[in-house]
């Protein structure tokens, strides 16, 4: 019942999508779609999905094999700092970036900074399935005489398809849902058409038509991701294995792979950091208090965001792993939608809502909570759905046959064993919570200022001075989730 | 099978929200404490005016008065058409804005309650509707930023009017997303037409480069980016009076003359009708209409303009009866036109 | 009688899994269910466990109704330990822990988990550490101590021993059986090893397609078994065409021979099962019984095959030592032993081993 109701929930930004594109009629709807401004946003948009996708597969899969499967110097070093650009978010990062080079704009600068910034969630995932990936199979594709370019082009590759279609289909979302970081870099694309629109008249028509547009094509993105992972599923089998795998020797290249990875670095994390820092030089903070409150509120918000997700997630996630089924497929697709739309559409979603429906519910933490939950969801589902799949399912049973009820089972057995991926993605979630700031601006209680919403309002008025340290602790905030999360890739093989 | 499906769907979440409801309520409460408690008893001002200005006022009017406030920032449009949507139960006391076609919606809305009387004597019938539904609080007027490396004084167009043409092509630029520069065109729309600002929105769908803000607006001419720039004017002199950074490089060309490109927008400041503090948020507007208000302008961080009769604009400011703004009243600004105009022109 | 399954059926969706099964087991025994792959005994076995409900028929447990298509009792009520194949320890707990998990706390609780420790021949060196840190047959030592801790009616073990390897399984293996012969309890295994099955326990029982062919102490099934498929089964077997000669007799490619069972049911043409062990072969001084057509070597043994009057061949392994009594082109004589079984005639022997696989 619970999980039925929430699983409502979080549907209501479709619906309302649906519901907004019916009520304006077809013909305002047409004319609003079919004109030159929506093709200019489909080019762009589609543009930056189709180039910025195999970009961040490349960086990602490429940074996960040298780290994981070749003779690269200081492999562990780079393992760490390949995850980095995680911690800064892709609006700070174009904030650090356009401070930088102020020209910077457009197609180029958004796919530059957008797939620097995006590149680890390929890179996570990879890495995760290079180190469950049975050295064995490398080992006797080797002994056929393959060479190691070879065998990681006809092994590996295949063998990290789920891991590959998984963050591709996250980086995609993310490029579709992306606000902040291109509105910097004067790149349009649908989100940022949808918030301008939003602007200029709020929940009106022409943010509705396009919020259509573009929950379509985030419908195509996971149609072709379904159909391209076919009937392969999320659960690993494997029991993992103790001997390491041996790695490929880099040899006479590994000068030019350092240079590349350092390059890739650079640009990823030193040059957004340092701007970073140059404008904290420059800040004549006297009084740090806001920056304070901010940062508690963030915190707040953010923890409770992941607790929130988390409970909606976990009998999803459940029923995915447990009873995969067309239905199961259909729900966890809504909720890709869902959570693929701008999460300017979701608080306008809620706040119609709300307003209708519950309006002791409006400019209430907990809309601004069930704003999360929508938009992050995805996010918990991926990680804990893996989580179950990896706990066998005849270890409740067995604990049943030793006395102990189906629900003590479950505590006993089932919640210990989930914990790290239920932390991982909590981690998840709460990461994002702390970066979100269009649905925190237009669903929080009056007087709330999130970090992210405080950078923004000091970075949207160019004063980087005064953005700098919101950047950095949007950065320090978003540490301890990034660590968490790459403990757990690095603990798969000891499991 | 269905039984066991609900019970295995349901039993985890039991699990996690006893695991974890510990954290949640500490979570929820010490985020809603701050900022809820505040609310509560707090005045609520929906701001779309720059928030360091707002600070400025609300910081002084709390000293003065003991009365706590509490700010909702956005822009001009999203804040009115959130009202609207809001409607009877808006939590807004009081309303403020940059630019006065948001102050319309709302008033067409019939969700202002009438300004005090005494409150509208303080300021000129120029910067008022004559409804008295709001007043004016501010006000700011449309410039021509350049950059003179790139431009000759004697090439700048005499009106906003001839950036249309094709000769401008790549030439200029502006923010067509903000409520300030949709100001402009209503203004536009209120001198010259509808037929006039449809091909004039046209010219600068093909010529202009767009920017998200007058600011990045100002830096592209001061970085040489484009040659021209259509702003607000206090941009620029809060640049000059600072560091400079983004406007070294440049000047100001006022367009003069009644041009729609001289025009004088209007802030404005309502009560609403379902304010739960109609007293204090009364006694707020008058506060800001006031010489404590206005002179905040006069001397202040803003460079905007005082409206009230005899609080003087800051220097070096020209003063603003000096700059043949064209006549328009400011109840007769209509933004939803201007929004659909520009959705046309493929600006929006 | 204490555990007895009476008619059970499992079906699911349209997929029968089981067909009328009905067991009785006797307290303090141990039965084997032996049957091939998809044959639906581990259902059988997750019946009797509680995880699953019955379609139709009942479980009872000393006279205690476990379970009907109505209402089942919860696998946690039962007192019913369960071995799963691959152990399903708990990974995020030590050996010890796990051992306990069943346990309430108490003060003998850690002495009840060492006393199962040495049950099971256990080191109790062990008991700090994590399941990944056993070999597979600790791994299965510990899942046998978890299961027999909290001192369970009845233990059902599901084919605890496939994961393992040669050596390891038969080792394991009688460490178990010796464990659970000194505890006593009612053992339920599940295997698709006739080896395993035939030396486990005092019941055998088998099944085939979702029903119990045929069960019984496991020298009595072994000796009679019901049908050719059941016979070809459990072990090497050997089917001559055959026809009855008089009482008692029949009359086949090596002569005639003792009926030891007769499970033709009267069809007219039968044929004769004997097991290979029943074959005495020694050279022969005239054209004897067959002759030998070829020979292969196969460690201590020598497999000479062997082509019979009527051109029926078949195979028969003598020691190395004496394979030079037998060059190939010999004619050989052959004894046998302790009689027959016979069956109705099939098509081919190939077909009844496939069909029972089936």
């Amino acid at each position: 019942m619970l999980a039925a109701l929430f699983a409502a929930a979080a549907l209501i930004p479709v619906g309302y999508v649906i519901q907004a594109a019916f009520a304006m009629g077809w013909e305002q709807f047409a004319e609003l779609v079919f004109r030159p401004r929506v093709g200019e946003l489909l080019t762009n948009t589609v543009l930056l999905v189709v180039l910025g996708v195999p970009c961040a597969v490349v960086l990602g899969v490429g940074g996960a094999w040298l780290v994981e499967r070749t003779s690269l110097p200081a492999r562990r070093v780079f393992a760490v700092l390949l995850v980095v650009p995680l911690t800064i978010p892709a609006f700070v990062a174009s904030y650090g970036w356009a401070s930088a080079i102020p020209s910077i704009h457009g197609l180029g600068g958004g796919l530059l900074v957008a797939t620097l910034a995006y590149y680890p969630l390929v890179y996570l995932p990879a890495l995760a399935a290079l180190r469950g990936l049975d050295p064995a199979l490398e080992e006797s594709a080797r002994s056929l005489g393959m060479n190691g370019w070879r065998v990681f082009s006809r092994v590996v590759l295949p063998q990290l398809r789920l891991a590959i279609l998984g963050g591709g289909l996250v980086v995609a979302l993310h490029l579709l849902a992306e606000y902040g970081a291109f509105a910097f870099l004067r790149f349009e694309t649908f989100t940022t058409a949808i918030v301008v629109a939003y602007q200029a008249t709020f929940a009106g028509p022409n943010a509705a038509a396009l919020g259509v547009v573009l929950a379509t094509l985030c419908f195509v993105v996971l149609v072709i991701e379904a159909t391209a992972r076919g009937r392969l599923r999320y659960a690993r089998v494997g029991s993992g294995t103790p001997q390491p795998a041996s790695r490929v020797e880099l040899g006479r290249v590994t000068p030019l792979v350092i240079a590349a990875l350092v390059v890739l670095i650079g640009a990823a994390v030193v040059v957004p950091l340092a701007n970073v820092a140059r404008w904290l030089f420059a800040t004549d903070a006297s009084d740090w208090q806001p920056l304070l409150n901010a940062t508690w509120q963030t915190i707040a918000l953010s923890v409770g965001g992941a607790v929130a997700a988390l409970i909606v997630a976990l009998p999803i996630a459940w029923i995915a792993a447990r009873y995969p089924g067309r239905t199961a497929r259909a729900l966890e697709g809504a909720y890709y939608v869902a959570s693929s739309l701008p999460a300017i559409i979701v608080a306008l979603a809620l706040v119609t809502f709300t307003l209708r429906v519950l309006p002791a519910m409006y400019q209430t933490v907990f809309t601004v909570m069930a704003a999360y939950v929508i938009i992050f969801l995805p996010r918990a589902l991926v990680s804990i759905r893996a989580g179950i799949a990896q706990v066998p399912e005849n270890l409740e049973e067995v604990a049943r046959s030793l006395g102990v009820s189906p629900f003590r089972a479950k505590l006993r057995v089932t919640v210990p064993l989930l914990l790290p991926s239920l932390a991982a993605g909590a981690a998840l979630v709460a990461l994002g919570a702390a970066n979100e700031l269009t649905a925190t601006l237009l669903l929080a209680p009056t007087g709330t200022r999130t970090v992210a919403t405080g950078f923004w309002a000091a970075a949207s008025a160019i004063d980087y001075a005064a953005a700098a340290p919101y950047a950095i602790t949007l950065v320090l905030l978003s540490i301890p989730a990034v660590v968490l999360m790459f403990a757990q890739v690095k603990a798969r093989r000891s499991r | 099978m269905r039984n066991r499906l609900i019970r295995t769907a349901v039993a985890p979440v039991a699990v996690a929200a006893l695991l974890l409801t510990g954290c949640t309520s500490t979570g929820e409460n010490a985020a809603s404490d701050a900022p809820a408690d505040a609310a509560t008893d707090a005045l609520v001002i929906y701001n779309a005016q720059h928030e360091q200005l707002t600070e400025e006022w609300t910081a002084a009017f709390t000293e003065e008065t003991g009365i706590e406030v509490s700010l909702r920032n956005g822009g001009d449009s999203e804040l009115s058409n959130q009202i609207a949507t809001e409607g009877a139960a808006s939590p807004a006391d009081v309303f403020l804005t940059e630019n006065s076609p948001a102050m319309s919606l709302v008033e067409e809305a019939g969700l202002f309650a009438p300004v005090d009387a005494a409150t509208l004597e303080l300021v000129p019938e120029q910067y008022r509707p004559s409804s008295g539904a709001w007043t004016g609080i501010a006000a700011r007027s449309t410039v021509l930023v350049y950059n003179p490396s790139m431009i000759t004084e004697a090439e700048l167009p005499s009106s906003l009017m001839d950036l249309q043409d094709p000769t401008w092509k790549g030439l200029w630029g502006a923010a067509p997303s903000g409520a300030d520069f949709q100001a402009i065109v209503s203004a536009v729309l209120a001198v010259e037409g509808e037929d006039a600002t449809r091909t004039w929105l046209e010219g600068m769908h093909d010529n202009a480069t767009v920017y998200n803000n007058n600011i990045a607006t100002m830096k592209a001419v001061n970085a040489g980016e484009v040659p021209v720039g259509v702003i607000y004017h206090y941009y620029w002199y809060r640049d000059q009076a600072g560091t400079a950074e983004n406007s070294g490089n440049t000047k100001l060309h006022y367009f003069g003359n009644q041009d729609p490109g001289a025009f004088v927008s209007i802030s404005g400041g309502g009560v609403l009708k379902s304010s739960t503090h109609p007293d204090e948020a009364q006694q707020f507007l008058a506060w800001l209409a006031g010489t404590a208000g206005q002179t905040i302008l006069g001397e202040g961080y803003s460079f905007e303009y005082p409206v009230s009769t005899g609080i003087p604009a800051r220097s070096p400011l020209p003063a603003l009866d000096t700059l043949d703004a064209p006549t328009i009243d400011p109840s007769t600004l209509n933004g939803a036109d201007v929004v659909e105009l520009m959705t046309e022109a493929g600006l929006l | 009688m204490m555990l007895h399954l009476t008619d059970v059926s499992k079906s699911f969706g349209a997929t029968t899994v089981l067909t009328d099964v009905s067991v009785a087991v006797e307290r303090g025994t141990r039965l084997a269910i032996v049957g091939a792959s998809g044959s639906g005994k581990s259902t059988l076995l997750r019946i009797i466990a509680g995880f699953e409900g019955p379609s139709t028929g009942t479980v009872s447990l000393d006279g205690r109704l476990l379970a009907n298509p109505v209402s089942t009792v919860s696998a946690h009520r039962r007192g019913i330990g369960y071995v799963a194949q691959d152990g399903a320890l708990f990974p995020h707990l030590t050996v010890r822990s796990n051992i306990a998990f069943g346990l309430r706390r108490s003060p003998g609780r850690d002495a009840r988990v060492r006393e199962v420790m040495d049950l099971t021949s256990l080191d109790l060196e062990l008991l700090d550490r994590y399941p990944h840190q056993l070999s597979g047959g600790q791994q299965q030592r510990v899942a046998l101590a978890r299961a027999l801790a909290p001192a369970p009616t009845v233990i059902l073990l599901d084919e605890p021993f496939s994961a393992l390897d040669t050596g390891l399984r038969a080792h394991t293996r009688a460490a178990m059986v010796t464990a659970l012969e000194r505890s006593g309890v009612t053992t339920i295994l599940v295997t698709h090893d006739q080896e395993e099955a035939l030396s486990f326990g005092q019941q055998l029982a088998v099944i085939s397609d979702g029903r119990l062919v045929q069960a019984g102490p496991p020298s009595e099934v072994f000796d009679a078994p019901i049908s050719a498929a059941v016979a070809e089964f459990l072990g090497a077997a050997l089917f001559l065409p055959a026809h009855t000669s008089g009482p008692a007799r029949a009359v086949c490619a090596l002569g005639e021979l003792h009926i030891r069972h007769d499970h033709s049911h009267g069809t007219a043409s039968v044929r004769a099962m004997l097991r290979p062990a029943q074959l005495h072969v020694r050279e022969a001084d005239g054209d004897g019984d067959a002759r030998v057509v070829a020979a292969r070597q196969n460690g201590s043994a020598v497999e000479l095959e062997l082509r019979l009057g009527d051109g029926f061949t078949l195979t028969h392994r003598v020691p190395l030592y004496d394979a030079h009594l037998f060059p190939v082109g010999s004619a050989v004589a052959i004894r046998v032993d302790g009689g027959v079984v016979l069956y109705p005639a099939a098509a081919t022997s190939e077909t009844l081993g496939t069909a029972f696989a089936r």
